[in-house]
């Protein structure tokens, strides 16, 4: 007797479950149980800009960090070119590299930071750029190509950049902040107890660390990296917590009053992030005097990509000006395109003036974080501040 | 077709001879022989399935990360085929690695303890409520775990934070408030909050088959409440009690999440470090994430095993 | 003797005097069930609040639901995944209620091995199956793509397998706990009274060891909603999973969209529980 009770109860637990999922062909693009066979299809008419629109692919996949690009510019380049941008997104290098190098990806195009892009060049895993497609390329600053990762842009072309520095709200440091000794002097942690974050990153907080000391943030003498520990140890206890992630949203908030933090997030936490987030306007972002870090991510084809062609007009695209001044002003990040600084808001364009942007005098502060054989220690490092 | 208890076959076959020495034999071997052929069939029909799929989609790609474990990890977080124990004598010699394996049993064994004394008090509730309210409660026990485990993750933040819910309710009754959030007490609540349903379903079921008059006997006997639910109910329910601890100290040895979220990333677990191995350092360490989870999962079975064989022979 | 008459009466006993224990036990009850909605009750209130953060009360607004429905990405993702934890938990139920029974009922050589086998995907921390998966996923695509020149990329397919091979094991603990203490009597009951071992499968032994079957695909229901990290790796282009979207948009700021969708989710999961309670209530 009971059973069959159960039996009608399990199944309709299931029932409403399938259903919805009879459904699901319909509702929404890109949910297929197989993989979708990518057909380059000849599409409408040509047009005077030199693309080849019978050379265009249907669809093109698009992998890149989360919150990392204005959605309306994929509708923009879907209307444009009838092509249909499948857009995934990953949270770290080494999650997109893992799924690239097992093969088959399915991905055209994907986003690696500098060094990755050493390591995507070395391992084969992307394809030559074919400069005569990117027409605008000229309208990239002299100051982001020929970096030391792909010293000729063989493979990439640079999408936005960002620099590690100081965020801190302006309200409780009226008289600004130029100094890691705010985050590492003990004088100077009591006040803060509880209120702010270090990045949770093994390069860029023992970078800071080592910043602090006056050292390069790559150096791997073992007595040096040992000082950098230690500082990070007596800091812990004072630490909120190690954070990379809604920095943004803590300092907006409140909640922090002060964190080592990228300056895309400084001024996310500032203008708001889309409509998801109001920004607060004390917040304010340097880099501090002993100096910073610099990094930047790259728009590069995968060596298995069907869709090359229609990659590289999509590249392209993005490099308009007007395209690359719509996505750094709603990402947060800075444009390495110097034609598109003009077009950005007023408000963006003053906080790129002051200090969330490099200047001239500023990149010669800043450092890129390479890695070698030898950077390893820096897993140790960091291994052993987080089992204290 | 019926299933037999190998032991019992025996009986069976030997229960219905009632003719000489020889002859019976000879049946007995007959029956024997198509019995242990038709049982032969049967586990086969029932095991084959899910063994397969175990040993295909489970054990083999295993050997992958086996192989992994014993080479040498390149200069960009890429593999290079040269064997080596490299990387298990670093586990075994460091303090760094033995350190966080054994902070990692520790709060798992805590959040395992919390769980039990949490989850069977709970069990035992509802098997003793009428059986539609049973089953009502047990449901009620798992609605919470079909939203996203991340996004409850961050209602305990909220819950926990400095001008969270609970310090601000401080705050207006005129009580100091109190770090809650990013401590080692957060990363126990979150954890215990997020494996209690995984102790209480094996608890229930368990209790459930519990025969509740041998409470009432052992009462007759003499024994008191405590005598009798230590000396007969725990060690009655014990499977319960073994599938749920398992079933929580396992996920728990592993889990990363949780002390990122509430903990405030400060002090790597296990599960934190195998994570960053494979996936957050520069370069990436794959060959000594996968020692490193290859010996955390060695030390895991052997421990289930003997603990099943023991549960087992209690049971006979 | 029978199971369900003790059942029914030691309930009646125990509701029959008020014990100190019973009147605690109903309160560590209580507890218990407020520890375990009071985020539940958070993210329902803060779906509803026209803080964008998510996290403080400044007045009802319904916006956050019109969003979501207009969320293409979030909505796609929902669907993949109850698609995903649909097929996982039912195939990991059967394969593992078989599998526990023959665990439970057979002597067989290489027992220990199996017995091994089983309980590895519960020990095997998340991400290293990922990566083991993710590994032999690319090894067995080649070797297709050599054979037969096939070009296969990773989708949902992939996905549902790998969450198969994990519930499974989760399935079996559970169920074999159930059988642990089944009253083998009822079965040769059952033949003597002449059912075929079909019927006393189905009649007997079923009955009495579905709440742990149920038990067993609830679980696996929920790690396969749950489950990021092999989702994470195993999926391929556009055919993201719910827990993975979520992971990445809440780690930068948590909407009240995501409270939003959350609060859905746990709607359509208490429409279930709630009809599946009328229909045992009408029988």
């Amino acid at each position: 007797m009971n059973w069959t009770r159960r039996t009608i109860l399990l199944f309709a637990m299931l029932l409403p479950l399938l259903v919805a999922c009879g459904n699901s062909s319909t509702d929404s693009p890109g949910n297929e149980y197989g993989s979708a066979p990518v057909a380059e299809s000849p599409a409408a008419a040509p047009a005077s800009d030199g693309v080849d629109r019978t050379k265009l692919a249907s669809e093109l996949y698009f992998y890149n960090w989360s919150d990392y690009i204005d959605p309306e510019t994929l509708e923009l380049f879907e209307q444009e070119y009838g092509v249909r941008v499948i857009y995934d997104t990953y949270d770290a290098n080494e999650d997109m590299i893992a799924k690239v190098r097992a093969g088959n990806s399915g991905y055209d195009i994907v986003v690696p930071s500098d060094y990755a892009v050493q390591t995507m060049v070395d391992e084969e895993l992307v394809q030559p750029l074919d400069k005569s497609l990117l027409t605008n390329l000229g309208a990239m600053s002299q100051n982001y190509l020929g970096i030391y990762f792909d010293p000729e842009n063989r493979y990439s072309v640079p999408y936005l950049l960002g620099l590690t520095g100081i965020a801190y709200n302006r309200e409780f440091f009226p008289n600004g902040v130029d100094s890691w000794s705010a985050l590492f002097d003990p004088a100077n942690l009591s006040a803060i107890q509880g209120k702010f974050s270090m990045l949770e990153d093994e390069r860029e907080t023992p970078g800071a660390a080592l910043k602090f000391l006056g050292q390069s943030l790559n150096t791997t003498d073992p007595a040096t990296l040992r000082q950098a520990q230690d500082l990070l140890i007596a800091q812990k206890p004072f630490l909120s917590a190690y954070n990379s992630s809604d920095v943004n949203r803590k300092l907006a908030s409140g909640e922090y009053l002060i964190a080592h933090a990228w300056s895309g997030q400084a001024m996310q936490a500032r203008n708001g992030l889309g409509d998801e987030f109001s920004g607060n306007p004390a917040i304010d972002f340097v880099i501090p005097k002993e100096g910073g870090t610099i990094w930047m991510d790259n728009l590069v084809i995968l060596n298995d990509s069907p869709n090359a062609y229609t990659a590289h007009v999509f590249i392209n695209f993005l490099m308009r000006p007007e395209i690359a001044a719509r996505n750094a002003g709603y990402v947060g990040y800075i444009t390495p395109n110097a034609a598109a600084v003009p077009l950005l808001p007023q408000e963006v364009q003053d906080l790129y003036a002051a200090g969330f942007a490099p200047n001239e005098e500023l990149l010669k502060r800043l450092e890129w974080i390479e890695r070698s054989a030898e950077t390893v220690a820096f897993t140790d490092l960091w291994t052993a501040v987080k089992g204290e | 077709m019926r299933l037999y208890w190998p032991s019992e076959q025996g009986s069976a076959a030997s229960s219905s001879c009632k003719r000489t020495k020889e002859e019976c034999r000879l049946a007995f071997d007959l029956i024997e022989r198509t019995r242990v052929q038709r049982d032969r069939r049967n586990l086969m029909a029932l095991l084959l399935p899910g063994l397969l799929w175990l040993l295909l989609f489970f054990a083999l790609p295993l050997l992958i990360i086996l192989l992994y474990s014993f080479i040498v990890s390149g200069p960009r977080g890429n593999l290079i085929w040269q064997a080596t124990v490299g990387n298990y004598t670093d586990l075994f010699t460091r303090a760094i690695y033995l350190n966080a394996y054994l902070r990692s049993i520790w709060i798992s064994l805590l959040t395992t303890l919390i769980c039990l004394l949490l989850g069977y008090p709970l069990a035992l509730f509802i098997v003793r409520q009428p059986p539609h309210v049973r089953t009502l409660l047990l449901f009620l026990v798992l609605i919470p775990f079909w939203t996203n485990f991340l996004v409850r993750i961050y209602a305990w933040q909220i819950i926990l934070a400095n001008n969270g819910l609970i310090n601000s309710s401080l705050r207006a009754l005129g009580f100091a408030p109190i770090q809650l959030l990013n401590t080692e007490g957060a990363t126990l609540i979150g954890l215990v909050y997020g494996d209690l349903p995984f102790m209480v379903l094996p608890l229930y079921a368990a209790i459930d088959r519990f025969d509740f008059t041998l409470m009432e006997a052992a009462a007759d006997l003499g024994a008191s409440r405590r005598q009798a639910f230590l000396r007969v109910m725990v060690p009655l329910t014990m499977p319960g009690i073994v599938a749920g601890s398992v079933l929580v100290f396992i996920p728990t040895l592993g889990q990363f999440v949780v002390s990122e979220l509430l903990g405030g990333a400060k002090v790597d677990y296990l599960g934190n470090l195998i994570q960053r191995l494979f996936l957050r350092s520069n370069p990436p360490n794959w060959p000594l994430g996968s020692a490193m989870a290859i010996v955390m999962m060695l030390l895991l079975l052997a421990f289930i095993l003997w603990y099943f064989r023991i549960s087992r022979e209690e049971d006979r | 003797m029978s199971q369900t008459a003790n059942r029914v009466t030691t309930p009646a006993i125990e509701r029959g005097r008020l014990t100190w224990s019973g009147v605690s036990l109903s309160l560590h009850a209580v507890l218990i069930y407020l520890f375990l909605y009071l985020p539940i009750l958070v993210l329902i209130i803060f779906s509803f609040t026209r803080d964008a953060f998510g996290v403080r009360w400044t007045g009802f607004t319904l916006d956050w639901y019109v969003r979501l429905f207009n969320d293409e990405r979030l909505m796609g993702a929902s669907v993949n995944t109850l698609l995903v934890a649909s097929v996982s938990t039912l195939v990991s139920t059967i394969l593992g209620t078989l599998m526990a029974m023959a665990m439970e009922r057979y002597q067989f050589r290489g027992r220990e091995g199996v017995e091994a086998l089983i309980y590895l995907p519960v020990v095997v921390p998340e991400i290293v199956m990922a990566v083991a998966l993710l590994a032999f996923s690319a090894l067995v695509f080649d070797l297709i793509n050599a054979l037969t020149g096939q070009v296969l990329r990773r989708n949902l397919t992939t996905v549902t397998i790998a969450h198969i091979a994990f519930n499974m094991s989760f399935v079996v603990v559970v169920v074999r706990t159930s059988l642990r203490h089944f009253d083998r009597r009822l079965e040769e009951a059952a033949a003597d009274l002449g059912a075929d071992s079909w019927q006393t499968f189905w009649r007997v032994t079923f009955p009495l060891i579905l709440p742990g079957i149920i038990g067993g695909a609830l679980m696996a229901f929920t790690l396969s909603l749950d489950d990021f990290v092999i989702s994470l790796f195993l999926s391929g282009p556009g055919t993201s999973l719910l827990p993975v979207e979520v992971y990445s948009r809440v780690r930068r700021a948590i909407t009240p969209e995501i409270n939003a969708i959350s609060t859905l989710m746990l709607l359509l999961s208490i429409t279930l529980v709630l009809l599946s309670q009328l229909l045992q209530r009408r029988r």
